[in-house]
């Protein structure tokens, strides 16, 4: 049952009706909730108003994945141990599951000393809610079953974090997460489009950190700040056409090829800026007014109080949507990821897509830099080394196959938010640095098993 | 016997397709240039305790990529990205259980740093096989979670390695028990080539489905893989303490992105099915004296920078030089890695004499018989201009001699299964003269230290 079909049925009155209600009551609730708090009225409104959009759209979408379904057959009469065993056969894995799941919460609660008490009872029961409808409705989602779980699991945490952690989901909580997802989400554009040819760039990180040391010098040249941005960008496009040529012929080495070329820029980048400097790695020097209103946490944007990096995001990430599903650019793209065989027999070359998803990406990751250069006022090469593994992680976190063909830009949005949410929540529960980083490795495991299993060797053949 | 037949037994003796000998000509040309670089920057290297300490730092590297080609054979792009934090990781909690009183003996040790090495890798064979998640997912997920947790067993660097181990640091002399620990996993790994499991292993690698097709138990092989390399991790973390004889959460990390380099540079290929561990071995010794040869040299603040854009600049060339491998195979029919090792090392050898050799001396010290060897190199009197001039061009032309003469012989006896004698005389001169300038520089630099 695809999309297209969907669309074609007419939804009954009551259905429409309910959805109405449904998407009206949670919109109201949005508006009382922001003027409690005492946010600016025109946010109030913009917010109640999206939420209102958004929650009308996805009952539409979930109530047409079953209206077209049939009734399955009833089972007739069988004898009760039968029907326990069949019980048991089919549910053996959830009840495995849950059982594991009440177990090391008991262990928990017996063990940690305050750990048993109401906020984390209901939070636990919020995640298991969460797990039983993400398996009860996944199956009904072909297309878009990596989205679903990605903003269930999405929707959990955000729950259980407000439910723990002080202030989880207060205005300035909320907007500090947008903003470093903003910047994760940014470098994960290229990322994204080269993983959907099947390749990584692995010199996102150290692209990152060349624009930001970069940036920072031409700045203290005296260079015009509006022209050092464009050198900057341009700079990027270049190395991600570097990266491109270099790998083309050597594409099932291309995760090593682009690894050399990042860290030859990232050499090249600090001889040519501290050639005379004794400050080793790290910059300082005027940013200028507008760039830091652009990236820091306290800028603004048309006299909202959220800085300009989170509306770039959104921007961007709608272009990008819209053009890998509409355009020309955009299906060729999936049809080389896919089959190049078959791409090329229909005349799409591969060499210039190839080309151009490099070149994307290093301008993206160059922006990047530039932006964080507002963000943190000072150059540092260092700054872009967690983005080598969060990049790769939020595109796989995603949905989106590393094997190139499936996925696209809007996994990828919901990968990086689950990322962001995570790292925040682990931050508010008073986890340091290395056990955030033990928790984050095992559980990108599980996020991608859920729906990222590659089929069976026998059915390959 | 006519030609065709000779023709025939020559083919026969070739393997057809195998184009393992033509992939060393990049490593053993970049050995040989990076060694007299290095010999001639700091003639420190040739010495006993310059090849000591070198051995000591190489051979966690060495073994950390024999660790990486097990699995990426394996095929499905398996390049273990947590095979440095897991170095790590063994290497921290090896510190941490000795200071809880774990026993030193030395057999509990190595039980200890196998079974954690095979044990972490037959978990993550588990995952990739019945999970069915992208190993370069796994690999990622591993070394996130082994990096902070390296950390929290051991917040930072410190502690004593066991008792055993104190005086392997050292890197005083040539044979140390690392050396033998590098030369037996070597061996190993070339007995291990002979094995039907291998032949399975690189079936399986290049291409999966063939495998499953033709019956190959692919579970099997792919958790037997791991277990090798499981095996290799554990050497390559003794190694690891041994040299640092102490524990250090952070440091273990950097062995990823250096085996992976000296894999590649080594000619494999990642996406599986081809390695070799003459490859490897020459790749990761090559890492050794890139960073070696650029420590000679003094760039100041700059020195990190520099080495890192010469690692890319280096990664990336020797990945391109592969392309050019097909090409150069189409003008060379013949060529045998050995006697191209052989040339090399004799041009090599010219030079860390020249490097090493204390021309000032050589009158009083040279008996009759080096005298005689050494001849045209101390034909003119050593410390005049002239003389050091003269003897460098008739150094140039012994050299300039020998390698034609050695390159004709590589070519003509390529195809053959056994080596010329010439090549035996060679090898054991060689040997000869290595001793004598290693007794002789090993001196010589000892009193060079003690002056400054």
């Amino acid at each position: 049952m695809s999309m297209q079909d969907a669309n074609a049925v007419r939804m009954s009155l009551i259905l429409r009706l309910i959805g109405l209600v449904l998407s009206a009551g949670i919109a109201t609730a949005t508006v009382v909730l922001g003027v409690q708090q005492g946010m600016a009225l025109q946010l109030v409104i913009l917010t109640g108003l999206a939420t209102l959009a958004v929650a009308a759209w996805v009952w539409r979408f979930l109530a047409l994945q079953f209206i077209p379904r049939e009734n399955l057959s009833l089972n007739e009469d069988v004898p009760l141990a039968e029907e326990l065993r069949s019980g048991w056969k089919n549910h053996r894995y959830a009840i495995i599951g849950l059982g594991i799941l009440a177990t090391l919460f008991a262990i928990l609660s017996v063990t940690v000393n305050g750990f048993f008490n109401i906020y984390t009872i209901i939070s636990a029961a919020i995640l298991l809610a969460i797990l039983v409808l993400t398996f009860k409705f996944s199956r009904y989602m072909a297309q878009y079953r990596s989205s679903f779980i990605g903003l269930m699991v999405l929707a959990g945490l955000f729950s259980v974090g407000s439910m723990t952690v002080e202030g989880f989901a207060s205005g300035g909580n909320v907007k500090s997460m947008l903003v470093f997802a903003a910047f994760l989400g940014l470098a994960c554009v290229g990322q994204t489009l080269v993983a959907l040819l099947g390749g990584l760039d692995l010199s996102v990180p150290f692209v990152i950190g060349s624009a930001n040391v970069g940036l920072a010098y031409l700045l203290s040249l005296g260079v015009p700040s509006y022209l050092a941005f464009a050198i900057i960008l341009i700079a990027g496009g270049l190395v991600g056409l570097l990266n491109g040529v270099l790998s083309f012929k050597l594409q099932g080495q291309a995760l090593i090829v682009t690894l050399g070329v990042g860290f030859a820029i990232a050499g090249i980048t600090q001889i040519a800026t501290i050639l005379g400097s004794q400050y080793a790695g790290s910059l300082f020097g005027a940013v200028p007014e507008w760039l830091s209103n652009m990236a820091a946490m306290n800028g603004t944007t048309l006299g909202m109080k959220f800085p300009a990096v989170i509306l770039i995001w959104i921007i961007v990430s709608i272009i990008v949507i819209l053009a890998l599903r509409y355009s020309v650019y955009g299906r060729y793209l999936y049809a080389l990821g896919v089959n190049r065989t078959s791409a090329s027999r229909v005349d799409i070359s591969e060499r210039r897509y190839w080309y151009g998803v490099h070149v994307i990406s290093g301008a993206f990751a160059a922006f990047t830099g530039a932006l964080l250069l507002g963000w943190s006022g000072g150059g540092f090469i260092g700054i872009g080394d967690p983005y080598l593994f969060m990049t790769i992680a939020a595109v796989v976190v995603g949905g989106t196959s590393l094997l190139g063909g499936v996925g696209g830009y809007g996994f990828t949005v919901i990968g990086v938010l689950v990322l962001q949410v995570l790292t925040s929540f682990l931050v508010g529960i008073g986890l340091s640095f290395e056990w955030q980083q033990f928790i984050f490795g095992l559980l990108i495991l599980p996020m991608v098993a859920l729906y990222a299993r590659s089929p069976h060797i026998r059915t390959q053949i | 016997m006519t030609d065709l037949a000779f023709e025939a037994a020559d083919a026969e003796q070739k393997r057809p397709g195998d184009t393992s000998g033509i992939g060393l000509l990049i490593p053993i040309s970049l050995l040989f240039a990076l060694l007299m670089l290095a010999a001639l920057r700091s003639p420190f290297l040739i010495s006993a305790s310059g090849f000591g300490s070198a051995m000591i730092v190489v051979a966690p590297l060495i073994l950390a990529t024999y660790a990486l080609m097990a699995t990426v054979i394996a095929g499905r792009g398996t390049v273990d990205l947590a095979i440095g934090p897991l170095i790590g990781f063994i290497n921290v909690s090896l510190i941490q259980l000795t200071s809880l009183g774990m026993s030193q003996s030395p057999f509990v040790v190595f039980a200890f740093c196998l079974l954690a090495g095979v044990a972490y890798q037959v978990i993550m064979s588990l995952i990739i096989i019945f999970v069915r998640v992208q190993p370069i997912i796994v690999s990622l997920s591993g070394y996130l979670a082994l990096t902070g947790i390296n950390i929290v067993i051991l917040p930072r660097p410190g502690g004593m390695a066991p008792q055993f181990m104190a005086s392997w640091g050292f890197g005083t002399s040539i044979f140390s028990p690392i050396l033998l620990i590098v030369v037996l996993a070597t061996a190993g790994w070339l007995l291990f080539k002979r094995t039907a499991f291998y032949t399975h292993l690189r079936l399986m690698g290049s291409d999966e489905r063939a495998a499953y097709t033709s019956g190959i138990p692919i579970t099997k092989v792919r958790i037997g893989a791991h277990v090798i390399s499981g095996i290799f991790a554990g050497l390559a973390a003794i190694c690891f303490t041994a040299l640092i004889s102490s524990g250090d959460p952070t440091q273990g990390t950097n062995y990823t992105l250096s085996a992976v380099t000296a894999l590649v540079l080594g000619g494999a290929s990642l996406a599986g099915g081809r390695a070799s561990v003459m490859g490897s071995l020459l790749g990761a010794v090559n890492i050794y004296l890139i960073s070696y040869s650029l420590s000679t040299f003094n760039f100041g603040t700059l020195q990190s920078y520099v080495t890192q854009l010469s690692y890319g600049a280096i990664l990336v060339a020797s990945l391109l030089l592969t392309l050019a491998l097909p090409h150069i195979q189409r003008r060379i029919h013949n060529f045998s890695p050995p006697l191209f090792f052989v040339a090399l090392s004799v041009l090599g050898l010219g030079v860390a004499l020249h490097a090493v050799f204390d021309y000032g001396d050589l009158p009083e010290a040279a008996t009759a018989a080096d005298a005689m060897l050494f001849a045209p190199l101390a034909f003119g009197e050593a410390a005049s201009a002239t003389g050091g001039l003269l003897t460098y061009w008739l150094a140039v032309a012994f050299i300039a001699i020998t390698i034609p003469v050695l390159l004709r012989m590589l070519v003509s006896g390529a195809g053959r299964s056994n080596l010329h004698v010439a090549v035996y005389v060679i090898l054991a001169a060689m040997i000869l003269l290595l001793t004598f300038a290693l007794s002789n520089a090993g001196s010589g630099v000892l009193s060079f230290m003690e002056v400054n």
